[in-house]
């Protein structure tokens, strides 16, 4: 008997092996019905006729995803180990800059956490491959990200106050019940809507507004460990853009029913996340020692002309619109920050952060950038707490702040085109009043009252006796923090330290 | 809207009246002074005299170094928008002040 002589084996290329070790491990199953196995895709609304139409571009194969993650990480970690052992937190501009970091800290990586846990569930529940494989690569990235996150930062742990309990205050803290609230949202959303609310609006219309600031703030204020973690997690954001681009084209091209429970996800996620990202504001124009660009910059380029006018010219196609209250968010660009940071101000003694009032060279950043606004607040709080601080005082809300039921911050946002007077909207649900911030909090909150009424609301549950007691120490007692954590910059234990790293004398406390 | 959800989705607020038990929460909005960033959340007995809301006000607002005190005696209020004129002996319920209610003066 011969033996046939065997073809030479022939390397398979990477689509081919792409293929093989994702979409050719699926099989349909017989012993059960496919709404068995995937019970949560459908309750939705949203019809799906063919997953197999779900393109993931980017190919991977888990083998080569870990090749390329662990040389990124050895990178980043070769830069903080480097950067602990020269002392490279004395490099930084000013102590002052950590405050960015701390809100970042606080307020992202536990988040990180979240998008991991979701898209692990969607790595099993999605029906098809495409999106099970780029859902589980998307995982395993914010597990990344949030470990990375962490690991960076901890190194200015050992040097600054209100970085040391970041998760507890993640739970409990007023302002961080903000980004808390936004996530838990979208993990008790659906599949899809999750995809719309954390792949592609998160991911994608609003990321650049969220990260870039916080990147190149890092770099333009010597925060090197932070910079590299901004690198490293680059190519993974691409991906995630991509995916959320990917999800909301397959759910339009798969049935024309879709589009308006597609544009009601879309026009509530800009909304939401549009309101989380105005802490960004607030750190872009006021934290940060040297600027990068002013709030309203970066939302005329990353939103206003990257997004409406490119990405929602291509979705026009699909009959998609602009989100709605997109008007609203374009109007408040050159008050946004100043109203955030205000809030920031009077209620940082209750925070892991620190806040001061602008010196003069950050007044003089402030008037070119802001022209026509910065000397409406400057005239009316900022001078005023100037004469507070020149009388040997503070000035510090002595009360508890109006919250908004959606989005949780303070309600001190103002009318459109009234930069004075501070928005109210009410809404009636079962004889009970909620308050909201704007029309966007209010139409998110009317679509679903049942939902949004279960508002952990900070200063609610301090009324009701659920954080520690009545008093202003009682509540921050049960929060974590600790002397230094929060309040006045000028003074604090960061800004003494630091003018002695650099010897100086330390000023008056 | 309903939730959509896999089950009948009816879920209690966190907020209502109920936890409060005399009492209520009440929004107090210095309407034209944004040194006061938002309105700002108290939790009132309902049975609290209008009056000893508006002493109140006198001491808190006072943390704006522009503020006079006694300018609250002629203060113009609204509640839940509507314009009233606030008796001060009578309490905040018998002024129409509800839970969550908002009290909006200007001066
Ligand atoms: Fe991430
Ligand atoms: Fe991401
Ligand atoms: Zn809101």
């Amino acid at each position: 008997m011969t033996v046939p002589a065997q073809k030479p084996v022939r390397k398979l290329s990477m689509k081919q092996r792409y293929s093989a070790l994702t979409h050719d491990l699926d099989w349909t199953p017989t012993y059960v019905t496919e709404e068995q196995v995937f019970p949560h895709t459908t309750f939705e609304g949203i019809k799906v006729h063919d997953w197999s139409k779900w393109d993931d571009p980017f190919r991977l194969t888990v083998e080569a995803y870990n090749k390329y993650q662990a040389e990124k990480d050895r990178r980043l970690y070769a830069v903080l180990d480097g950067f602990a052992q020269s002392q490279g937190q004395l490099g930084l501009t000013d102590a002052r800059y950590m405050n960015a970091m701390k809100i970042f800290l606080q307020g992202i990586p536990i988040h990180e956490y979240d998008a991991h846990r979701n898209f692990a569930y969607l790595a099993r529940y999605a029906n098809g491959p495409g999106a099970r494989f780029a859902a589980l690569c998307q995982s395993l990235d914010e597990l990344r990200h949030a470990q990375t996150e962490i690991h960076t930062l901890s190194h200015y742990n050992k040097h600054f106050d209100g970085m040391h309990d970041w998760h507890k205050w993640s739970d409990r803290v007023w302002y961080l019940s903000v980004p808390k609230s936004f996530f838990e949202d979208a993990l008790t959303a659906g599949p899809f809507e999750w995809l719309i609310a954390i792949g592609f609006s998160f991911e994608y219309l609003l990321t650049n507004l969220l990260f870039v600031p916080f990147m190149s703030g890092a770099a333009f204020n010597g925060d090197l460990p932070t910079m590299t973690f901004g690198f490293s997690a680059q190519s993974d954001e691409s991906r995630h853009m991509t995916l959320g681009l990917e999800a909301i084209k397959f759910m339009l091209e798969q049935d024309e029913d879709n589009l308006p429970i597609v544009q009601d996800w879309l026009d509530k996620w800009f909304w939401r996340g549009y309101r989380l990202i105005s802490l960004v504001a607030g750190m872009m124009d006021y934290m940060l020692p040297k600027r990068v660009m002013s709030w309203k910059e970066a939302f005329e380029l990353y939103f206003e002309e990257q997004m409406l006018g490119g990405l929602f010219k291509d979705l026009e196609y699909y009959g998609i619109k602009p989100p709605r209250h997109v008007d609203w968010a374009i109007g408040e660009k050159e008050i946004l920050s100043h109203q955030v940071y205000w809030i920031l101000y009077q209620y940082s003694h209750a925070a892991a952060f620190s806040t001061t009032i602008p010196d003069a060279e950050d007044q003089a950043w402030l008037e070119q950038a802001y022209p026509e606004t910065w000397p409406v607040y400057r005239d009316t709080v900022w001078n005023k707490a100037q004469r507070v601080m020149d009388e040997g005082g503070r000035y510090f809300n002595p009360g508890l702040p109006q919250l908004c039921t959606v989005c949780q911050i303070p309600m001190g946002f103002t009318e459109p085109g009234d930069p004075l007077t501070q928005c109210q909207r009410q809404s009636v649900y079962e004889g009970e009043r909620y308050d909201f911030c704007s029309d966007g909090c209010q139409w998110i909150f009317d679509r679903e009252p049942v939902k949004y009424r279960q508002s952990w609301l900070p200063v609610h549950q301090i009324f009701q006796g659920n954080c520690g007691g009545p008093t202003l120490p009682d509540v921050a007692a049960w929060y974590g923090l600790q002397p230094g954590d929060g309040a006045e910059y000028l003074g604090s234990p960061d800004h003494q330290n630091w003018l002695a790293w650099h010897g100086q004398a330390p000023q008056e406390g | 809207m309903a939730v959509k959800a896999m089950y009948d989705y009816d879920w209690p607020s966190r907020s209502a009246a109920e936890f409060y038990g005399d009492d209520q929460l009440v929004h107090v909005w210095f309407r034209g002074n944004v040194f006061f960033v938002s309105a700002q959340t108290f939790r009132f007995p309902k049975a609290m005299p209008f009056g000893e809301l508006v002493g109140l006000c006198k001491g808190f607002f006072a943390a704006d170094p522009d503020f006079v005190p006694d300018a609250m005696d002629s203060a113009n209020w609204k509640v839940d928008g509507q314009p009233i004129t606030p008796d001060l002996d009578r309490s905040l319920e018998e002024n129409g002040v509800g839970h969550k209610s908002l009290v909006e003066f200007t001066l």
